[in-house]
């Protein structure tokens, strides 16, 4: 404990970390005192992920040290970074629902007898002990399952807590949370830091950073902006510094001026009139062919569900939606897809691919009955299909039979792409389409998402990257709390930094100041 | 399309693939089938070193007769391995339709397009009850089967309190049993027809490549537009139609439906297929690799015999082989 006195709990200089030729981390540092609060700001690709795996041994850094307490320390594993006393909870939580907070927090080292059966008294007893110094209210007798979102993180917290933990990483702890949940969570933070443990609390929202953090590090594109004092800052400074002001006047200035004139005379082709779910609620929204429509919000604010709910993914509940006027209704992704609507999902891997198929059967997928007569396949015509698609969209591939697992992420984003390729469809659903994409791939999908607006598809395109709605679309819409806040033409709204802190600020108070 | 080196690329495949580069790709579709053939081959060569009788005409023909039954449920059971799923009461569902097609018979018209349809339909029901508690009730697959594994021998054996149905339909014992298309056996007539219309399906229908995806990644077949439910469903109907067909080749072969027939050949229709190269972990596998994995099991079966393995000693190896075949596809 004498250490904590002296220096930093943790120091971070000059890190660095490349995977495959992408530079993550360029020479980053970070110190952390001791029961202190410190945010760690930046926007998606920043290198705030990376960062905490190197933290928690799960990647290994190229170059630059780590001190922990003074002494220099280096991990290969996770299990050697708990040893040093980081514990880390992601947003996934680790926890077996089906057993008790008790059983939880003592999972593989509970109390036995000599023949293994477990002294459940004692268990119970001391996880009792451990709440109580720390203040926290949890009963160790409720299974976790039947727990709120917000006390399940806190049995994680509590988990992460339980041996000789110095530092605590926090990874976007509230994404999932209500207000009231917020505070709870809030308080159980205080209680630790007082103890003398360092947290290190990575968010998105400015206004979580102004309410407990000590300290805030920006990161841009791997590497340091500045470290501020929370109290000596304000969120002005914070968003200059995440979004760049340079860089976003710059991109900014490549928006093509005369795409906005050309939609003079357009009609809606699609358009959503007072829809509302499970996730969403009143979401009036329209699109007109040709348009990029940006959709800007936080992680949580239900922007993916508004594409969900229209790719027929999501039932809907009340209200109705309307292709080129007439009513439709979704009942699953085919009937859109028979509507002529795409969407490339979020996540490749997971919804957008199947990896070990090759790029032929990747692409035919979704449209079938388009490449076969009376049910059986026109190899021909669906290697044909392939083919001009893989010219066209210039995926760097061998040819149509190699699998998508063998290509890079550019390229298996544009096989993604080249699914909806033929023929042209109607309203194409673009749910973050460059993340994970290198530079030069991103300008191709870029690209390609003009190109397919100019031949009259309707776009409507989710993205973190401000920066990237803000070059591509002709109006931005902010959704907050699964509904569509407000709309804005593309000439109404300045640069990215503008935007970030409308976001901000309507995510505070919950309406868009006029 | 700027970029001199893609265009190349793009084009590279050149000199369209012909037709029969085009099948031998077909025929070796698969995860490790040359390891298949190998195998079939040292299997073959150990066999006929330590017996005499191995290398004849007739064996092979006995080897044949005895794998018919296993090859055409295991054509269906490589459409509900590739999706991703598991079918436990093939042997129950064969059990249940050769019954169900004798009564028939007796009862309705005693014609043998009366028993096909009735055991057929007997099939092609129980692979629906199936494909619907797995799909609609999301009920695992293994367990379903499992269930409908004990309820179906059940049934075959209470319809007429454990006793076989004889079958007196000349026609029936000759398409299905002792006649011969262009001097091929009828059993096997019917194994190569299952065995063409499995290759066809999976591989040259819009339905293979649901199913192909709904197993390779449910969830970007979903995001695709495939109903990963209906197409599930219709491989546990197509493997119960294909076990109702097994069941009409043995009843004719043995003129009756007997109800405690074929106990555990589940394990080696299953062990066909994974032998076959089809991946338990879905979006995998080929019918000729299930057709060459059927034959493996029914030599390995045959051999132990000649080699005067005892039947339980044979239970040990064939699931020792099993779990070794699961090892290799697993990554």
């Amino acid at each position: 404990m004498d250490a904590h006195a002296a220096g930093p709990l943790v120091r971070v200089d000059g890190i660095t970390k490349s995977f495959g030729g992408v530079r993550a981390l360029r020479g980053v540092s970070l110190e952390i005192q001791p029961g202190e609060v410190h945010a760690l700001l930046g926007e998606n690709g920043a290198g705030k992920s990376t960062l905490i795996k190197i933290l928690s041994g799960v990647h290994t850094q190229d170059s630059g040290s780590i001190e922990i307490a003074g002494r220099p320390a280096r991990f290969d594993n996770p299990t050697q970074s708990r040893a040093a006393g980081i514990a880390v909870v992601y947003q996934d939580l680790s926890l077996v629902e089906s057993l008790s907070v008790g059983a939880n927090l003592m999972l593989g080292r509970e109390p036995c007898t000599p023949l293994g059966f477990i002294k459940k008294g004692a268990l119970m007893a001391e996880v009792e002990d451990f709440l109580r110094q720390h203040g926290i209210p949890l009963d160790p007798r409720v299974s976790v399952g039947s727990l709120p979102f917000a006390y399940r993180q806190m049995t994680e917290i509590c988990k992460a807590l339980m041996g000789d933990v110095r530092v605590l990483i926090l990874d976007e702890p509230t994404s999932a949370l209500t207000g009231d949940e917020e505070q709870i969570l809030f308080d159980a933070i205080a209680t630790v830091t007082k103890r003398g443990v360092g947290v290190i609390y990575v968010t998105h929202r400015l206004n979580e950073v102004f309410r407990i953090s000590q300290r805030v590090t920006v990161l841009r594109d791997g590497a340091n902006v500045g470290t501020f004092t929370t109290a000596e800052t304000d969120m002005k400074q914070l968003v200059a510094a995440i979004v760049g002001a340079d860089h976003a006047a710059v991109e900014v200035k490549e928006t093509d001026p005369d795409s906005h004139s050309v939609r003079a005379a357009a009609r809606p082709v699609l358009a959503l009139a007072d829809v509302s779910n499970d996730r969403l609620h009143n979401v009036d929204l329209s699109l007109e062919e040709g348009e990029i429509h940006g959709l800007a919000g936080l992680i949580g604010s239900g922007r993916t569900e508004i594409l969900e709910t229209i790719f027929g993914l999501r039932g809907i509940d009340s209200g109705t939606l309307a292709l080129n006027g007439a009513a439709v209704q979704l009942r699953r992704p085919g009937d859109a897809i028979a509507q002529g609507i795409a969407l490339v999902p979020e996540d490749r891997h997971l919804q957008g691919l199947v990896l070990e198929h090759s790029i032929e059967r990747n692409l035919t997928l979704p449209r079938l009955p388009f490449f076969s007569r009376w049910g059986w396949i026109q190899q021909r015509a669906a290697g044909r299909e392939a083919e001009a698609a893989i010219g066209k969209l210039a995926v760097k591939a061998p040819g149509p039979s190699t699998p998508a697992k063998n290509l890079s992420g550019g390229n298996q984003q544009k096989v993604v792409f080249a699914k909806w390729n033929h023929p042209r469809p109607r309203v194409l659903l673009l749910d973050e389409p460059t993340v994970g994409v290198d530079v030069g791939a991103r300008e191709e999908i870029y690209g390609l998402v003009r190109a397919a607006a100019r031949e009259g598809t309707g776009i409507l395109m989710v993205s973190s990257d401000l920066a990237e709605l803000l070059l591509l679309c002709d109006r931005v819409s902010i959704v907050i709390d699964g509904t569509v806040a407000r709309t804005f033409a593309r000439s109404a709204l300045g640069d990215a930094e503008q935007l970030h802190h409308l976001l901000q600020i309507s995510q505070t108070v919950n309406e868009l100041p006029t | 399309m700027t970029d001199p080196i893609v265009a190349k690329a793009a084009t590279q495949p050149g000199p369209e693939p012909d037709r029969w580069r085009q099948l031998a790709r077909t025929l070796l579709r698969g995860e490790r089938p040359y390891m298949l053939y190998i195998a079939f081959a040292i299997l073959l060569v150990i066999f006929s070193f330590a017996s005499p009788w191995f290398l004849s005409v007739e064996n092979f023909l006995n080897i044949g007769r005895q794998t018919t039954l296993v090859s055409i449920i295991a054509v269906g059971m490589t459409f509900v391995i590739i999706a991703r799923q598991i079918d436990l009461s093939v042997a129950s569902n064969l059990a249940l339709s050769g019954m169900a097609a004798a009564l028939a018979m007796a009862y309705i018209g005693n014609h043998w397009i009366v028993g096909a349809v009735a055991g057929i339909g007997c099939g092609a029901l129980v692979g629906f009850i199936n494909g619907v508690l797995t799909t609609r009730l999301a009920i695992p697959s293994f367990l379903v089967t499992l269930g409908t594994l004990s309820a179906a021998r059940g049934l075959a054996l209470m319809v007429t309190s454990t006793k076989p149905v004889i079958i007196t339909d000349e026609t029936y014992f000759a398409v299905f049993g002792e006649g011969s298309l262009l001097g091929i056996p009828a059993p096997i007539a019917w194994t190569a027809a299952a065995m063409i219309a499995g290759i066809l399906l999976l591989h040259y229908n819009i339905f293979g490549r649901r199913i192909y995806a709904a197993g390779g990644n449910p969830t970007a077949a979903l995001y695709s537009g495939i109903q990963i439910k209906r197409v599930t469903t219709i491989a546990f109907v197509l493997t119960g139609m294909l076990a109702g067909l097994a069941a009409l080749v043995l009843s004719a072969r043995s003129h009756a439906a007997r109800p405690d027939v074929v106990q555990g050949m589940e394990l080696d229709v299953i062990a066909s297929v994974i032998l076959g190269g089809c991946s338990l972990f879905g979006g995998r596998g080929f019918i000729l690799g299930t057709l060459l994995g059927s034959l493996i099991i029914g030599t390995l079966n045959n051999g132990l015999v000649l080699l005067g393995v005892s039947s339980p000693l044979q239970l040990v190896i064939k699931g020792a082989i099993i779990v070794a075949a699961v090892a290799f596809t697993k990554r």
